[in-house]
């Protein structure tokens, strides 16, 4: 009894023992810290690399992309074995060109990546990124449409078309009412729902003019109709400090231009002989994946249109030897897979079924390395060398961190050795009532187990909340490095490529941090202890 | 007075300071009865106290033996000597020595915690609390309970001393100079209590180099060179 009673009175009484409370305390929150952003950074890579690539990717990794897809994707699609593991699979053009925003003459390179919207939003999370989908249900396409633009009702109040009115009152129905009122707190003017849309000209009011008593302006569909496309969140919104987007600068509807690079399928430029094709879009939508890389400058459009304006339609050719057809091609398949399908099984059982398909084809195409150079790879083998890159970055952090953190444990033994030399004689009272010498150790011990348990503990909270909110930490110290003319961003999207800052602790990393923590306090006191139970009762209490 | 129930025999003792050895016990033999109030008396430096802590299993002799019952002391295991220490003997030393993080009640129950488990203590606390506040009000320190060492008197501290090494209810009572650090009035007030309780049964083997102090006891022994000079005194 008397060594838990000591050891919880020294914790208590010794002011000293503080300095190794609050030394483990630091030491666990910084290694928790480390271990969480860098597991979660790791984690929203794996997430994000699955939720853009779907299960499996099948690619030969050229701008001229492959032929045959489709009749492969058929094929495997209705295979017996492959076909119930498939769930889905969709064709995907990845090529580059330049995006204009005529509005304020603004150019800027661009990924335009030529998708099947409702395909590529069953094989991956490209769907769940979408904002104007969001909270305007079905109402996004790549099809040809026109411009969305507000009317004013009586009251002089904004309204969106019916359509869009209707959908906007469809997610309102089954949206938690945090996520309305945040969706009507957003800062986009005019404003007659969630994200920025033009009003008419004749309901245009500026702010400040009462428009009460005049005649109401029912909203419309304005202008040419023009193909949709989706673009990366970051290249038409403002990123607030909070982590919200600002919709300002750009309306749905809005008008871009992209101007296209096509190949032929011998990889060299095509020669339309008007230089190089240009097509005008409207913005349907925005998207973002939380990859900054990607969402700020990726334009998504019709998977066809694109196929067509990089001549990767089925296309004749003449030669030496006659001619020829070119069938038409992608760059990329996205597949997904059925719920418990392993994916790497799959890959084989592809790759086998592709491997004969493209050799029954291969005489049929004049460029057959786009056949052969066909690769289906899991989305883990696609991304590999980057994630292992944030693995080997993991734990080389970890581990500097947990070096540091030894620290610690030096600092124990200094505090606890002076302990023992300040407590010499009451260590002699203890042994002289009968205290045995393993007993006064387990003192120590136990009082560097107590250390452990308090600092670690407290080490632990102070982690899972800096984490919880690190994000806004980052941004008080934007906003102070602003006030100060510093720059004191810690995370900047633009380099880590994600645009948070990762906050969730594993649990199984608190757990094991904070046993490692209470170990390392009862290493420390290890010296102590010994010290202390050798102490000779008759020594420590000789004298006053 | 009849039954032995400390018997020490052939006591040797030396100490090894720097390149010498100094022999401070050089065969000591010595009896103590049952409810019987010993004073050991010697000059500074004779061997005194060493000798006290020999018969309390406080240190270990060179040679000789130490009986406790007709049981040798140090025949046995360290644990043995560890619980003959927090149930047989009870200490008072010169400075007090109390534990300054604890209160008054807390420094008489450290022995009782010493020999009780988590689950023994929880199950018996009432009881030895009850016991300690008793025996700290039959000392005169009931109301002074919840205070720290530094808050009491040097005859206090003392009494607190004397009621911590009663609080195992011990066989022998073993008091190293328990007077030595006080003033004449309150070192009669100590040894008041000392000889209150040999009254009531308990045996005292007292180390003091005061004759006054000494004459409260049944029998005084001299320490001298090393050697007990009046055994049968």
């Amino acid at each position: 009894m008397y060594k838990l009673f000591l050891c919880l009175r020294y914790l208590r009484r010794r002011r000293i023992a503080f300095f190794s409370v609050a030394a483990v305390c630091l030491c666990t929150a910084m290694v928790l810290i480390v271990v969480s952003v860098m597991n979660g950074f790791l984690q929203m890579v794996r997430d994000r690399s699955r939720g853009m690539l779907g299960d499996l990717i099948m690619e030969n990794q050229s701008l001229q992309g492959f032929p045959y897809y489709q009749d492969f994707i058929d094929q495997v699609k209705h295979d017996p074995e492959l076909g119930q593991r498939i769930y889905e699979a969709t064709p995907l053009i990845i090529s580059y060109g330049v995006i204009r925003f005529p509005s304020d003459q603004i150019t800027k390179p661009a990924q335009v990546l030529g998708i099947r919207f409702d395909e590529t939003c069953r094989v991956n999370d490209f769907g769940k990124g979408l904002f104007y989908e969001k909270y305007y249900p079905g109402t996004t396409t790549l099809k040809p449409q026109k411009e969305p633009r507000l009317g004013r009702d009586e009251k002089g109040q904004y309204v969106l078309p019916t359509y869009l009115e209707a959908a906007r009152s469809r997610w309102e129905k089954s949206a938690p009412p945090d996520e309305i009122a945040k969706a009507w707190r957003s800062k986009a003017v005019p404003y007659a729902g969630p994200g920025a849309y033009l009003p008419l000209p004749d309901a245009y009011a500026p702010s400040g003019v009462d428009t009460t008593g005049l005649e109401p302006v029912a909203p419309a569909y304005d202008g040419p109709e023009l193909p949709g496309a989706i673009i990366g969140t970051d290249m038409v919104a403002k990123r607030l400090p909070t982590g919200e987007y600002e919709r300002e600068y750009y309306s749905r509807g809005s008008t871009i231009t992209l101007t296209f690079v096509p190949f032929t399928d011998t990889g060299k430029p095509l020669e339309s002989g008007t230089g190089m094709p240009s097509k005008v879009f409207r913005y349907a939508d925005d998207c973002r994946t939380g990859v900054y890389d990607i969402d700020s400058m990726s334009v998504y459009v019709d998977f066809d249109l694109l196929q067509d304006v990089l001549n990767m339609k089925e296309d004749k050719y003449t030669g030496e030897q006659g001619g020829g057809v070119i069938p038409a091609r992608t760059t990329q398949v996205q597949i997904k897979l059925n719920a418990g399908y392993d994916p790497r099984a799959t890959r084989d059982l592809l790759q086998k079924q592709w491997d004969e398909f493209f050799m029954s084809r291969i005489h049929s195409v004049r460029t057959p390395d786009l056949l052969r150079r066909v690769e289906i790879r899991t989305w883990e083998e696609k991304q590999a060398k980057y994630i292992a890159a944030v693995e080997k970055e993991k734990y080389l952090v970890t581990t500097l961190f947990g070096v540091i953190s030894v620290v610690a444990v030096f600092l124990v033994v200094c505090i606890f050795y002076m302990i023992v030399q300040q407590k010499t004689r009451d260590i002699g009272i203890i042994k002289s009532v009968g205290a045995t010498a393993l007993g006064v150790a387990q003192i120590f011990l136990a009082y560097g187990a107590a250390v452990g348990i308090v600092g670690g503990g407290i080490g632990t909270i102070i982690a899972v909340y800096f984490v919880k909110y690190i994000n806004e930490f980052q941004h008080g110290l934007e906003r102070l490095g602003r006030v100060f003319h510093m720059d004191l961003q810690v995370w900047n999207p633009e380099v880590y490529a994600f645009d948070r800052i990762p906050n969730q602790v594993q649990v199984w990393d608190a757990v094991i941090i904070y046993a490692v923590a209470v170990l390392m306090a009862v290493a420390g006191s290890v010296i102590a202890a010994v010290k202390a139970a050798r102490i000779w009762p008759v020594e420590a209490l000789r004298y006053e | 007075m009849s039954d032995v129930i400390l018997q020490a025999a052939g006591l040797h003792k030396s100490y090894v300071m720097g390149r010498t050895t100094l022999d401070v016990l050089k065969g000591v033999s010595l009896g103590v009865h049952r409810g019987e109030f010993v004073a050991i008396m010697g000059s500074s430096g004779c061997g005194k106290s060493t000798l006290l802590h020999l018969l309390g299993a406080l240190d270990v002799p060179d040679r000789g033996t130490v009986k406790f019952d007709g049981t040798d002391v140090f025949g046995g295991s360290n644990a043995q000597r560890d619980r003959l220490r927090n149930r047989t003997f009870g200490f008072v030393f010169q400075f007090y020595h109390l534990l300054p993080e604890l209160n008054v009640l807390e420094n008489t129950l450290i022995p009782c915690m010493v020999g009780h488990s988590v689950a023994g203590w929880l199950g018996r606390r009432a009881d030895l609390r009850r016991h300690a506040t008793d025996l700290l009000g039959r000392l005169g320190l009931g109301d002074r309970l919840r205070h720290r060492p530094n808050e009491l008197s040097g005859g206090e501290r003392q009494r607190v001393a004397i009621a911590r090494a009663l609080a195992n209810r011990p066989q022998v009572l073993l008091a190293d100079e328990p007077t030595g650090n006080l003033d004449a009035a309150t070192g009669c007030e100590i040894m008041g209590v000392l000889t209150e309780l040999n009254r009531a049964g308990q045996t005292v083997v007292m180390v003091t180099h005061d004759p006054q102090v000494a004459a409260s006891a049944h029998r005084i022994v001299t320490l001298s060179d090393g050697r007990i000079r009046n055994p049968k005194a």
